[in-house]
C-alpha cells in the first residue's frame, strides 16, 4: 500500500506535457441530471449518439410498459375473487411468444442493424484511414500512468531519428482521419477519448488499432478506463485538435528538435515499430 | 454444549443445517461487502475527505481513503459480494434448504459434499478477512484480477495471493454444491415428481447448478494459473511486460475469466428467476402462465450463457468476426428473457394478487431486474457498447441485475421460507417496509450510476473529478451516495426484524402462505407426487377441500385428477384418472 502516485515521466521532446492538475479550457458542463453523453467532437460520433438515443427511447418505452402492466395488474387484481385455474390458454401463450419475438425484432433488430452499419462504415472499416492520403498515424504506448505518444515526424516513417514523442499530449489535425496503434508496456490499460466515442484496450504483447476524425479544433481529455493500479485515476491526457496547417508546423518543428536531441544509446526511447497494416 | 459436541455439530450432513450455516456466513460477508460499498460511495461524494469514524483504521490519513486504500476497497467489495455473499446466500443457504425438500428428498445425493463445500467456503472467507491485514496490504487489482496487474510484478501484496487462493476455495465450494444439486435433482426426486412438476425455483437452482459445474472449473483454471504466475514464477499471462518479458498472453486470462464471469451472472439470477416465477403464481393464486415455456426459456438462457461472454471484450481489439458473432448471440439472449418476463406479467394479470412480503420482494426483483436487463441492451451491440464500456453505466446495469435483483430475491426467498427454516414467522410489516425501502433505494442508487455513466463517468476512479469532463457530476454522485447510505441504513429494519423474531417471535403456522409445494405440505416418506407446484384455484379442489390450494402429493377425497396446471383445461374429462 506504500506506492506513491507516479509523476508523468520526463518528456523526450520539447513539447511541455500538460499539467494534470492545471485547470483546463473545458467543454461546457452538461446537465448532471440529464442523460447526455459527453460533448461529441468526432466526425462520426453523432451516429453512435443517435443509436444510443434510440436505445434510450426503447429503454424508457419498455420500462414504462413493464411498470405500467405490473402496477395495473397489482392494483386492479388485488385480492380478486375469481381467477383462471390454468396456466394460460394456447392463445395467451401464443401472444406471449409473439409479443416477445415482436419486441425482440424491433428493439434488438434496430440496435443490431444500427450497430452493424457503424461497424461496417467506421469502427472496423480501416479502409477509410488506409485510403485517405491525409491520414495521420500515431503510435501510443501506455504506461502506469501516462500515455506516451509517437509521431512519425516529417519523413513519415516510424522508428527513425525524427520521430516525435510526447507524454499525455496528443496532437492531431482536425478534419482528417487519425489512425492509432496502441500497445502497453506494463499492465492492461484502456485508451479512451470520451468526446470521440473511442475506446480500446492497450494490452502488453499486442498491437491494437482504431481510428477517429476530429470534427473541429479544440482540446479534449483522454482517459484510462481499465483499472491499471493505484494512480489509474490520474492517467489523464489531453487531445488537441489543431488546424492541419498548425499541426504541420508543429510537427515540423518538433521533428527538427527530435533529430537534434536524438540519442542512439537511449534504447528506452526507441519503442516505435514499423507501422502494421491489418 | 460441550466443545466436542459443538465442533461435531459444525460438520453436518443435514442440508437444512448446512443451509443455515451458509445463511449466517453469507450475511456476514454481505455486511462487510456492504460497508465497503459505503466507503466507495463516500469517496465519490467527498473525495479524499476523512471518513467519519475511520480514523482508527487509517491513522496516517486521519480516516481518509487514499488511492491504494480505495483500490483495495473496491476490489474486496466486488469479490466479497459476488463470491462470498450473494452466490452462497442463493445456492448455499436457500438452495440447500429448499432444493431437497421441494423435490421430496430428505437428503442431498452426496450428503457429505455439503459440509465439505461449506468448509471450503468458510476457509476461503477466512482468507478474505485475513487478507485485509497482511503485509503489503489487501488485494487491489479489481475483482476481475486482470493480469499483468494481478501478478506479483505489479501487485506484490500478500493480500492479492490470499484472495486468489480464497477464490479457488470458493470455487471448490461452488463446484461441489453445483454437482450435488445436479445429481440430486436428476436422481433423488420423489416418485411422481416429474420434470414438468418441479417448482420453478428448482428449475432455476438446477440450471444454475449446471452452470456451476460447467464454468466454475474455468474460473479455477484462470485463478490457478494466475496463482502460479504469482508464486511459482510461471508466465502464463505475462507478455511483453517490461519487468519480466516472457511469452504468455494477458488476453487468455480475460477470455477464461469471462467464460466463467458471464455465466456467473446467470448463476446469480437463475434461482432468482425461479423464485419470481413461483411466488408470482403463489400470490396471484393461479398457476404460472406458460410454465413449460418459462422453464424452457430459463433453459435457453442457460444454454446461451457461455456463448455470449465475449461481449465483455468488445474493446479488447478482438477480430471483427468474433465481435459480430458475440453481438448477435448477446442480443439473442434477450429473447428468452422476455418470454419469461411476459409470462410473469401474464401470471399477475387476472390473478388474485396478495401483497405479502415474499410477493413484494418478488415484484421488486422483477422491476429491478427488468430495469437492469433493459439497460443492458445498449451494451450488447458493439457500436453502443464502445462509449458505455467501462463506465458507470455498466456498473449501474449489472448492479441492478445481479446486485439488486439477486439481493431482493434472496430476501423474497428468506421471507418465504423463514417460517419453515426457523419455525418462527418474521414480522410481515417490517419485512414489507424493508423490501419497499430497499427496492426504491436500489433504483435510486443504481439509477444515479446509470446517469453518471451515460455522462461518461468511468468506473473505478478514485477521484472522478480529476477529469474536467466529469467535474459537473459531483452533485449527482453526492445524491447517489446519500441514497446509498439510506439503503445501508434500511437494512437495519431487517436486522431488527430478525433479532426480534429469533428472540421473541411467535411460532409460525405450518403452511402460512397456503401453497402446495412439498416443503410446506410434506406428505411423509413414500408419498407420491400427483400434480404440479401451482395447483391453485382449481375448481375441483375448492369444491372438495374448501380451499384454493392442494398439496403436490395430497390425494383428493374423490380421487379425481386435478388437471395439470400447465395444460389448458379440457372440457368434459373430469373424473378421468
Amino acid at each position: 500500500m506504500a506506492e506513491s502516485p507516479a509523476l508523468p515521466p520526463a518528456s523526450s521532446s520539447d513539447v511541455a506535457p500538460p499539467d494534470a492538475q492545471a485547470p483546463l479550457a473545458v467543454p461546457p458542463a452538461r446537465g448532471a441530471w440529464s442523460l447526455a453523453p459527453p460533448e461529441n467532437a468526432s466526425a462520426t460520433g453523432d451516429r453512435i449518439d443517435a443509436l444510443l438515443a434510440t436505445s434510450h427511447r426503447f429503454d424508457v418505452a419498455l420500462a414504462l410498459v413493464m411498470l405500467g402492466w405490473l402496477l395495473v395488474a397489482v392494483v386492479r387484481f388485488r385480492g380478486a375473487r375469481k381467477v383462471a385455474p390454468d396456466g394460460g390458454t394456447r392463445r395467451s401463450r401464443a401472444w406471449v411468444l409473439g409479443l416477445a419475438v415482436g419486441v425482440f425484432g424491433v428493439v434488438d433488430g434496430t440496435l443490431f442493424l444500427g450497430s452493424q452499419g457503424y461497424l461496417n462504415d467506421v469502427l472496423w472499416n480501416f479502409r477509410v484511414p488506409a485510403e485517405d492520403p491525409r491520414t495521420v498515424r500515431i503510435e501510443i504506448n501506455a504506461h502506469q500512468w501516462s500515455w506516451e505518444v509517437r509521431y512519425a515526424g516529417t519523413d513519415g516513417a516510424f522508428g527513425t531519428r525524427d520521430d516525435v514523442v510526447t507524454w499525455n499530449d496528443l496532437r492531431v489535425p482536425a478534419g482528417v482521419p487519425v489512425w492509432v496503434q496502441l500497445v502497453s508496456t506494463d499492465v492492461v490499460h484502456g485508451f479512451s477519448l470520451p468526446a470521440f466515442r473511442v475506446k480500446l484496450d492497450a494490452i502488453p504483447g499486442r498491437v491494437n488499432q482504431t481510428w477517429f476524425q476530429a470534427a473541429r479544433e479544440g482540446a479534449w481529455e483522454a482517459a484510462c478506463y481499465q483499472h491499471c493500479g493505484t494512480s489509474h485515476y490520474r492517467m489523464r491526457g489531453m487531445l488537441t485538435a489543431m488546424s492541419p496547417e498548425a499541426y504541420a508546423a508543429w510537427l515540423r518543428e518538433a521533428s527538427l528538435k527530435a533529430v537534434q536531441a536524438y540519442d542512439a544509446d537511449d534504447t528506452a526511447a526507441h519503442w516505435g515499430w514499423v507501422w502494421r497494416t491489418p | 454444549m460441550k466443545a466436542g459436541a459443538f465442533l461435531r455439530s459444525l460438520w453436518t450432513t443435514d442440508p437444512q443445517r448446512v443451509a443455515r450455516q451458509y445463511l449466517w456466513g453469507g450475511f456476514l460477508f454481505l455486511l462487510v461487502g456492504g460497508l465497503l460499498a459505503m466507503l466507495i460511495r463516500f469517496q465519490w461524494a467527498w473525495p479524499g475527505q476523512p471518513v467519519p469514524g475511520l480514523g482508527w483504521v487509517l491513522p496516517e490519513s486521519k480516516g481518509a481513503l487514499t488511492p491504494p486504500t480505495y483500490t483495495a476497497v473496491f476490489t474486496m467489495h466486488g469479490l466479497l459480494m459476488i463470491f462470498f455473499a450473494v452466490t452462497p446466500l442463493l445456492f448455499g443457504a436457500l438452495g440447500h434448504f429448499v432444493l431437497p425438500l421441494a423435490i421430496g428428498s430428505k437428503q442431498m445425493a452426496f450428503p457429505r459434499l455439503s459440509p465439505f463445500g461449506f468448509w471450503a467456503y468458510a476457509v476461503g472467507g477466512a482468507l478474505m478477512l485475513v487478507s485485509f491485514v497482511v503485509r503489503l496490504g489487501p488485494a487491489s487489482a479489481g475483482w476481475t484480477s486482470y493480469p499483468p496487474l494481478a501478478t506479483s510484478a505489479f501487485t506484490p501484496s500478500l493480500g492479492q495471493t490470499l484472495v486468489t487462493v480464497a477464490v479457488l476455495c470458493v470455487g471448490v465450494s461452488a463446484f461441489l454444491y453445483g454437482l450435488n444439486f445436479v445429481v440430486t435433482v436428476v436422481r433423488c426426486r420423489a416418485p411422481g415428481m416429474t420434470w414438468g412438476r418441479m417448482p420453478l425455483v428448482v428449475w432455476g437452482l438446477f440450471y444454475g447448478a449446471v452452470l456451476n459445474v460447467l464454468f466454475v472449473p474455468v474460473l479455477a483454471a484462470a485463478t490457478g494459473l494466475l496463482l502460479l504466475d504469482r508464486v511459482a514464477g510461471t508466465q502464463f499471462f505475462i507478455a511483453g511486460a517490461a519487468a519480466v518479458g516472457g511469452g504468455g498472453d494477458p488476453v487468455v486470462y480475460q477470455h477464461l475469466f469471462w467464460l466463467f464471469g458471464h455465466p456467473e451472472v446467470y448463476i446469480l439470477i437463475l434461482p432468482a428467476w425461479g423464485m419470481v416465477g413461483d411466488f408470482v403464481a403463489f400470490f396471484s393464486r393461479k398457476p404460472a402462465h406458460g410454465y413449460r415455456m418459462t422453464a424452457g426459456a430459463m433453459g435457453a438462457v442457460t444454454a446461451l450463457s457461455g456463448a455470449v461472454y465475449a461481449h465483455h471484450l468488445f474493446t479488447s481489439g478482438m477480430a471483427p468476426v468474433l465481435g459480430r458473432t458475440f453481438m448477435v448471440l448477446t442480443l439473442l439472449i434477450s429473447l428468452p428473457a422476455q418470454v419469461m418476463f411476459l409470462n410473469w406479467l401474464m401470471t399477475l394479470w387476472r390473478g388474485s394478487v396478495r401483497l405479502t412480503s415474499p410477493m413484494l420482494a418478488a415484484l421488486a426483483t422483477m422491476i429491478v431486474f427488468g430495469l437492469g436487463g433493459i439497460t443492458g441492451l445498449a451494451l450488447g451491440a458493439v457500436a453502443t457498447d464502445v462509449p458505455l464500456h467501462g463506465t458507470m453505466w455498466v456498473v449501474g446495469h449489472f448492479h441492478l441485475t445481479m446486485g439488486a435483483a439477486s439481493f431482493l430475491a434472496v430476501f423474497a426467498g428468506l421471507y418465504f421460507w423463514f417460517p419453515r427454516m426457523y419455525g418462527r414467522a418474521l414480522d410481515e410489516r417490517l419485512a414489507k417496509v424493508h423490501v419497499v425501502l430497499s427496492a426504491v433505494l436500489f433504483i435510486a442508487v443504481f439509477g444515479g450510476q446509470l446517469v453518471a455513466g451515460y455522462a461518461g463517468q468511468l468506473r473505478r476512479l478514485y477521484d472522478p473529478y480529476q477529469y474536467a469532463f466529469l467535474s459537473h457530476l459531483l452533485t449527482l454522485n453526492r445524491w447517489t451516495s446519500w441514497a446509498a447510505f439510506a439503503l445501508g441504513a434500511a437494512q437495519l429494519v431487517f436486522v431488527v426484524n430478525l433479532a426480534r423474531t429469533l428472540g421473541w417471535g411467535r411460532a409460525a403456522e405450518p403452511n402460512p402462505w397456503r401453497v402446495g409445494t412439498l416443503e410446506w405440505t410434506d406428505a411423509g416418506p413414500g408419498a407420491v407426487v400427483l400434480r404440479g407446484p401451482h395447483a391453485l384455484s382449481q375448481p375441483e379442489v375448492q369444491e372438495q377441500l374448501g380451499r384454493d390450494w392442494v398439496g403436490q402429493a395430497e390425494p383428493l377425497p374423490s380421487g379425481a385428477a386435478v388437471p395439470e396446471p400447465v395444460a389448458a383445461p379440457v372440457p368434459g374429462v373430469e373424473g378421468a384418472v
